[in-house]
């Protein structure tokens, strides 16, 4: 999909505002031109690239039958038959009670970045980033990992004169170090290719293979832990998943459900959503043409954030928070750019300050246990360390944790001083510092 | 443009740059899903997503580029694209791909159905699940109670330099209803016929029809009110009894992805992981207990797994994983057997025209052997029941894993007793396969569909299918608990 520019894409959207039939009309329209090389066992082996539009079209009739229909075909043709589909079904379908009416116009922040070169990056640029990565492998270590890089646009537009155009860019390269008993991670995210030191990121992945080879088994139980800031993302975005969505909250579905304001774990700990942040750049609105905004989420410890939607703000007589998904959406809204503050200590003081316990790198295919404790079960994987006298001893085998988020959150020693942007199997990213806790859960062990 | 020109464009493209191999998938995907919660109507979306994606090998190395514009221009503009990216994975190479010699494909498949479910109109859909909401409002108690129904129509174009070619439509549905019960700080669902919006199948309306959402709605919900008063269940080492829809999931889990020859291959190692599977134990490795055959098969009848060819043009067919206990198969594509030097069993599938064909289970079954839920229950003097995937969780070589359900029951000398709400349990795969003692017979079986399955990068959810009976396993892991 060539891309659209701020005045076709508008244009295009114009073509549906006034359907006939329709009391009202949104528009989202996405365009998207990625790229991601794939590498395994120190060679490229799947290489890709896609170009894409979608067009999401929203109509109203009889004041709450609501009808949705989208398409990737972005002719003018194609979208007025999917606006005409759309009233179509929203004839048949019983009005919406929860329907609140669609957002305003309203002025929107600065929020996102667009590098040409990223955008415009070669597959030629991508693979001799890989190559340069895989030259800093030490003989015996082989790389796997990808390298991604991408432009897209985000355009809604309303029959009540909301007009949104969005274009950004992001790359986004992971390296994997595999050695004969032992694996390294590390990664980097950022809105411009160029940015990324993948040299260091390499050296970082060799690293943890070298200091983790030969592993132990150490017994589960509770320890002590330093959570590198990927392991940390984990902890933040299950909890963004689990706790702030507007429509639990209200519905006692929420573990903070009856707790806003409460103090739900160390005072140390915050944490904002903030798509206009510089570290974790997102979009100036949401999916409905809501501006986005910092909300904080956890505030010095204190339970805040309550994530709304048009229709969840609605019910809750509350204001939208610039969180509303693409339609139809029954689930509400949820944080998608956490950052956690950073605190003033060193990684090394935090390990240092560790009498035993264990260093997780990340963790691997978590998933919810209970959400109502915030209770979450995941396995560590690519460097997990044993920790004696505040010194590294050694690698261990891998360990299944099943530990209440915010019990761990309540537990905490130090907040490292730097932050790393990461990603979730499950999730987007977020941006957030390695912390020291006094206990954490691991239940069982793995073979390797 | 209809999509088999679009195809044979891209794939006449590619054949002019002098490719070594190429394949083009025009593919328009038709999806639909409608929510309704009590008495409301949350949501009916239908999208249409329409593209071709052409993937070519060229000095030995693989390279792939899709675009939505159907635009001649366009399309050649992709496959230039491909070359491209093909050429620039050469300078990384270790070794050339080589492809397995699976026959060219030609042929036509469509999905059997009744009644296509775009075909339905939208306010018969909405009644039905409306129903079923009613139904489940009486449960006295109940907070909320929603039902869904999605489906899925995707007409595909193959087209190979290797003179392959297929057109394929395929058809997939899914039902279901879920009941949530709140009081004090806790929340408890129920979901029938399965959780995550319920049971799938390759198939039309008329599947969805099947499952009586209406009628089994009120107990489903009055078992979710129970559960705000059950307890927790306990820790302990227990003899688990599974029902098949969990079951399936452990397939999935512990054995599907485990038996993906990519992912033993080390292509998937930086995300989704590997598998302690090693090529070398094949014949070797004794992966369950005598009572374990396990099978991947794209022809069973009306199964979210089915289809005609995958996506690297081979004619769906039946292969076997684990034969009584024993590891005797990979799921594997062209490449991957190529690179051992066999011929592919045909799971490769791309979710979309923009993406390449992976590896992907379709229909990867335990075969049935004796009894059903009941005389297993019957025959079980001290265990515990686990109903309804809540949650999984295994780690990156398929060893550790850790399920959470929505509820269980006691089982003391062969009857149901206490009601527990939490339950989970725990262990590692090949201990845990070894401890089967009980799989159900054809009567009790059900091949379950699973739409949301994981892998890939960029991401890529395929929708796959497991057959299951209720199954019996000593010595487990129960109620591993924050």
């Amino acid at each position: 999909m060539t891309r659209l520019g701020n005045d076709r894409a508008l244009s295009l959207a114009e073509t549906v505002l006034h359907t006939d039939g329709a009391d009202a009309v949104e528009i989202v329209i996405t365009t998207s031109d990625s790229a991601l090389t794939r590498y395994a066992d120190s060679r490229i082996h799947q290489n890709t690239a896609r170009d894409d539009g979608d067009a999401r079209i929203r109509v109203v009739v009889d004041g709450a039958r609501i009808g949705v229909v989208a398409t990737n075909d972005l002719s003018v043709e194609s979208l007025r038959a999917a606006a005409a589909a759309a009233v179509e079904s929203a004839r048949v379908t019983p009005p919406d009670p929860t329907y609140a009416g669609l957002a305003q116009p309203a002025p929107y922040p600065d929020a996102g970045h667009y590098d040409p070169g990223t955008a415009e990056c070669s597959p030629a640029e991508r693979a001799d980033r890989v190559a340069r990565m895989l030259r800093e492998l030490p003989s015996g270590v082989l790389g796997s990992g990808a390298v991604e890089t991408g432009a897209s646009e985000l355009i809604v537009a309303n029959s009540n004169g909301v007009r949104g155009y969005s274009l950004t860019t992001r790359a986004n390269t992971v390296i994997l170090a595999s050695g004969d008993d032992s694996t390294g991670y590390a990664e980097d995210t950022s809105s411009r290719f160029g940015d990324i030191d993948v040299e260091r990121l390499a050296r970082r992945a060799a690293a943890k293979v070298e200091l983790g080879r030969n592993p132990r088994d150490v017994p589960p139980g509770d320890y002590a832990v330093v959570l590198e800031p990927a392991a940390t993302a984990t902890l933040v975005e299950f909890m963004c998943y689990i706790a702030f969505n507007g429509k639990e909250i209200a519905e006692d579905r929420s573990p903070l459900s009856g707790r806003i304001g409460e103090q739900v774990c160390d005072p140390r700990v915050t944490i904002v959503d903030d798509a206009l942040s510089d570290v974790l750049p997102g979009v100036p609105f949401d999916f409905e043409g809501v501006a986005k905004r910092r909300l904080p989420l956890i505030d010095k410890g204190v339970a805040t954030g309550v994530v709304h939607d048009l229709a969840t703000a609605h019910a809750a007589g509350a204001e939208p928070t610039g969180h509303g998904l693409p339609a139809p959406n029954p689930e509400g809204g949820f944080p998608l750019h956490p950052v956690m503050d950073a605190g003033d200590t060193s990684y090394d003081d935090l390990v240092a300050g560790m009498s035993r316990g264990l260093i997780v790198t990340r963790f691997h295919y978590t998933n919810i246990v209970n959400p109502m404790d915030t209770s979450i079960t995941g396995m560590t994987r690519d460097g997990t360390f044993l920790v004696e006298d505040g010194k590294v001893v050694g690698g261990v085998r891998n360990m299944r944790f099943t530990q209440s988020i915010l019990e761990a959150l309540s537990s905490l020693e130090a907040i490292g001083a730097e932050r790393e942007t990461s990603s979730e199997l499950f999730f987007g990213a977020a941006h957030t510092p390695a912390v020291r806790l006094s206990r954490f859960a691991f239940t069982s062990s793995t073979s390797f | 443009m209809e999509l088999a020109e679009l195809a044979e464009l891209a794939r006449d493209e590619a054949q002019r740059h002098g490719v070594e191999y190429a394949d083009a998938r025009a593919v328009q995907e038709d999806s639909e899903s409608i929510d309704v919660r009590d008495d409301t109507v949350q949501g009916v979306g239908r999208a249409t997503s329409r593209g071709v994606g052409v993937r070519v090998l060229a000095g030995g190395s693989w390279g792939f580029a899709a675009t939505s514009d159907a635009d001649e221009g366009q399309v050649r503009r992709a496959v230039e694209r491909a070359v491209d990216i093909a050429r620039a994975s050469a300078t990384v190479q270790r070794e050339r791909v080589t492809l397995d010699d699976s026959p060219p494909p030609s042929g036509t498949y469509t999905t059997p159905h009744e009644r296509d479910p775009f075909d339905v109109p939208l306010a018969e859909k909405v009644d039905h699940l409306l129903a079923a909401a009613a139904a489940g409002r009486e449960a006295a108690g109940v907070s909320y109670v929603e039902a869904t129904a999605d489906a899925w129509r995707r007409r595909t174009a193959f087209r190979s330099t290797e003179g392959g070619w297929f057109d394929q439509t395929v058809l997939q549905v899914g039902g279901g209803m879920r009941a949530l019960a709140i009081k004090a700080g806790d929340v408890q669902r129920r979901s029938y016929p399965n959780s995550f919006r319920g049971q799938y199948t390759g198939g039309g309306w008329e599947d969805v029809v099947a499952l009586d959402l209406a009628g089994n709605a009120l107990a489903t919900a009055t078992e979710a009110v129970a559960l705000l008063d059950a307890p927790d269940l306990p820790a302990g080492q227990r003899t688990l009894i599974l029902e098949s829809s969990q079951l399936a999931l452990q397939v999935h889990e512990s054995v599907g992805h485990a038996t993906e020859l990519d992912r033993i291959l080390g292509m998937e190692r930086a995300y989704a992981g590997t598998s302690f599977v090693e090529v070398a134990d094949r014949g070797h490795l004794q992966y369950g207990s005598p009572l374990v055959t396990i099978t991947a098969d794209a022809t069973t009848q009306g199964a979210m797994g089915t289809f005609g060819y995958d996506d690297d043009g081979v004619a769906a067919g039946e292969t076997t994983l684990i034969q009584d206990g024993l590891l005797v198969g990979f799921l594997t594509n062209r490449e991957s057997a190529g690179a051992i030097g066999e011929r592919s069993n045909g799971t490769a599938r791309a979710d979309s025209w923009s993406t390449i064909p992976l590896i992907r289970m379709n229909n990867v079954s335990l075969q049935p052997r004796e009894g059903d839920l009941e005389s297993i229950v019957a025959d079980t003097d001290d265990g515990i029941l686990l109903l309804t995937n809540k949650s999984w969780s295994i780690d990156d070589r398929r060893v550790n894993f850790q399920f959470a359900c929505e509820a269980a029951y006691e089982i003391r000398g062969g009857q149901r007793g206490q009601l527990y709400k939490n339950p989970t349990y725990a262990g590692r795969t090949t201990d845990f396969w070894g401890s089967c003692d009980a799989v159900g017979g054809r009567d009790d079986w059900r091949v379950w569909g699973i739409p949301n399955c994981g892998k890939g990068q960029p991401g890529q959810v395929a929708r796959v299918a497991h057959g299951a009976a209720t199954g019996r396993f000593r010595g487990v892991t129960t109620g591993v608990g924050a």
